[in-house]
């Protein structure tokens, strides 16, 4: 930039700096300084448009769940009605769906934490570059392979002729049907859900200080007190947010039901799909949808409510 | 971490915890070598006859290529969108964040089967269902948060003092925000739209609800080929999928060091 600052009248004005005055310029034509302090508003609006596609869609499924299907038609009825929801709350079948889908979640949630919290606190503490080098790529490599790679890989080490089964025999015990069963379908949730509850609970591992886990056990605390009395209520925004995360995630999800249940542990999301799909049936599948929807808002208002966002909440400020 | 005890419980757990998160993906690469014609493990013998096979199935080409397309769609429209609005976040003070919060969570809050049921009816309204570039959109909508996340994550720590210095040299708002504000949010905006490319390849339930025979992406090839006969061949391809995700995390420790999602907020 030192060839501007050239001897009187023999300025040269770079291109770059043309292209940047007309840009300047236009901005401020079309955006004058006196809207500055909607400035935020206008960068955050493309994200608003972006997200409004959602909410779209879910006045599309609400307004598609108010009308029966025609069964001699098999066309959506004309008039409003609030059959569906009525169908949905008197079918004994659903509300077995929703249970095994509200108990499968809590049951992954336990198990994940169970899990995710040595593995953060281990990450976090560990003095090995290595051994923390080693925890990150064994968490990212599965987030980035994608659930239906994972689930593949299930198959065929549970299958029949599988590898848990060929070292059941192995060990003398008779080969098992490990497939298409519930245990089989969270143990598929809480090893697709690990690496989810692991990135939330570290960094509230990092924030707090070892000299506070030190301290307690100098003043006599044994381990499990000090995990018990510090670290945990100290970790609360980590597992707030991991609670959130994997509670919502495996309440709604699709693929391991789908795959690791072959059909006879069908959550909420299975059940929707079906609808929409095999009986096409839109209105009573919106219905479905929505009422998903509303478990997991209630579920999520709930966590919010008592708890707050944890480490769950954006853009730095809380 | 001092008492054996704490040490040893906790290890056996990680321990645990690795086979797990590992284990598929050694079963998948080892299955998709063997030269037997069913799946096996340990495999028989050393081959990459479907490796051949699948260089020349014809369905699975159009179908990694159209997983390419609709990534590339998703970054091209979650990158500048999520930047401007991780920026926003972080250094606006704006009315009403406290909702603003809540209305961008959605992607997440929402159910993926919901979210995608959504979109389907929008865009069969819209009369855009059956082409490839609404699959792409949808991923940008149902992955934002996360590069929103990143993008603010790096604003958060650039000082403002920086901004103010560069306008009091007369740098206009757009000077600023090109000369100073990007290249400072520049690591959350890569870890942001590699997490973005790489989600929208693997991304399977919404694909599977926007896309018709014509135009399934690899995921739900994948899916759909594992639901009638499972062959050694998904193997071989699901081992692409192990080597994106090993490039990705490479590039992404290579850019800006896995480390970086232990920090603190």
């Amino acid at each position: 930039m030192t060839d501007v600052t050239g001897p009187e009248g023999k300025r040269r004005y770079p291109l770059r700096w043309h292209v940047m005055d007309a840009l300047e310029g236009a901005a401020g034509v079309l955006w004058p300084r006196r809207m500055a302090p909607f400035t935020g508003w206008l960068l955050l609006a493309p994200a608003l448009l972006l997200v409004a596609v959602l909410v779209l869609g879910m006045v599309q499924i609400a307004e598609s769940s108010l009308h029966t299907l025609d069964r001699s038609t098999f066309l959506p009825s004309e008039d409003y009605t609030l059959e569906n929801y009525r169908t949905v709350a008197d079918s004994a079948t659903y509300l077995k769906v929703i249970w095994r889908s509200l108990y499968g979640s809590f049951l992954t949630v336990v198990f994940t934490l169970i899990l995710a919290f040595p593995y953060s606190y281990i990450l976090v503490r560990t003095n090995s570059a290595f051994t923390r080098k080693a925890l990150l790529v064994a968490l990212f490599l599965p987030f980035f392979i994608g659930q239906v790679v994972r689930a593949y890989g299930w198959l065929i080490i549970l299958g029949n002729a599988g590898l848990v089964n060929d070292a059941l025999e192995l060990i003398g015990v008779e080969r098992q049907r490990l497939l298409f069963s519930f245990p089989t379908v969270v143990f598929g949730l809480v090893q697709y859900m690990l690496p989810f509850a692991v990135l939330l609970l570290a960094p509230a591992l990092t924030a707090i200080p070892r000299e506070v886990e030190t301290a307690a056990g100098s003043l006599g605390a044994n381990w499990a007190r000090v995990l018990w009395h510090v670290v945990l209520p100290m970790a609360r925004p980590g597992l707030i947010g991991a609670t959130l995360v994997v509670s919502t995630l495996s309440l709604t999800d699709f693929a391991m039901p789908a795959m690791l249940g072959g059909g006879s542990q069908d959550f909420i999301a299975n059940a929707i799909y079906d609808q929409f799909f095999r009986t096409a049936d839109q209105g009573l599948g919106s219905a479905l949808a929505l009422l998903l929807v509303a478990i997991g808002s209630l579920l999520v208002g709930a966590i919010f409510a008592a708890f707050g966002a944890g480490t769950l909440a954006m853009g730095g400020r809380e | 971490m001092t008492a054996p005890l704490q040490r040893a419980i906790f290890w056996i757990l990680v321990g645990f915890a690795v086979l797990i998160l590992s284990l598929p993906m050694v079963i998948v690469v080892g299955a998709s070598v063997t030269s037997g014609n069913i799946i096996a493990f340990p495999p028989e013998g050393f081959s990459l006859k479907w490796y051949e096979k699948i260089a020349q199935a014809r369905d699975l080409q159009q179908a990694f290529w159209r997983s390419i397309q609709v990534s590339l769609v998703c970054v091209a429209v979650s990158v500048p969108v999520g930047t401007l609005a991780g920026i926003a976040l972080s250094r606006y003070r704006l009315r009403g964040a406290m909702a603003l919060q809540v209305y961008l969570l959605l992607p997440f809050t929402v159910p993926l089967i919901a979210s995608g049921i959504g979109m389907m009816l929008v865009f069969g309204e819209w009369r855009i269902l059956g082409a490839l570039w609404p699959v792409g959109v949808a991923c940008a909508v149902i992955n934002l948060p996360f590069i929103i996340w990143s993008v603010s994550a790096s604003a958060a720590s650039l000082d403002r003092d920086l901004e103010l210095a560069a306008q009091n040299c007369g740098a206009g708002p757009i000077a600023t925000f090109f000369h100073v504000t990007l290249p400072a949010v520049m690591p959350g905006v890569i870890t942001g739209g590699l997490l973005m490319f790489v989600l929208a390849m693997t991304e399977f339930l919404v694909s599977l609800l926007l896309t018709d025979a014509r135009t399934v992406t690899l995921p739900v090839q994948v899916y759909n080929n594992i639901r009638s006969i499972i062959t050694p061949d998904l193997a071989a391809v699901s081992t692409i999928f192990v080597v994106i995700a090993l490039a990705a995390v490479w590039l992404l420790d290579r850019l800006v060091g896995l480390e970086i999602f232990l920090k603190s907020k």
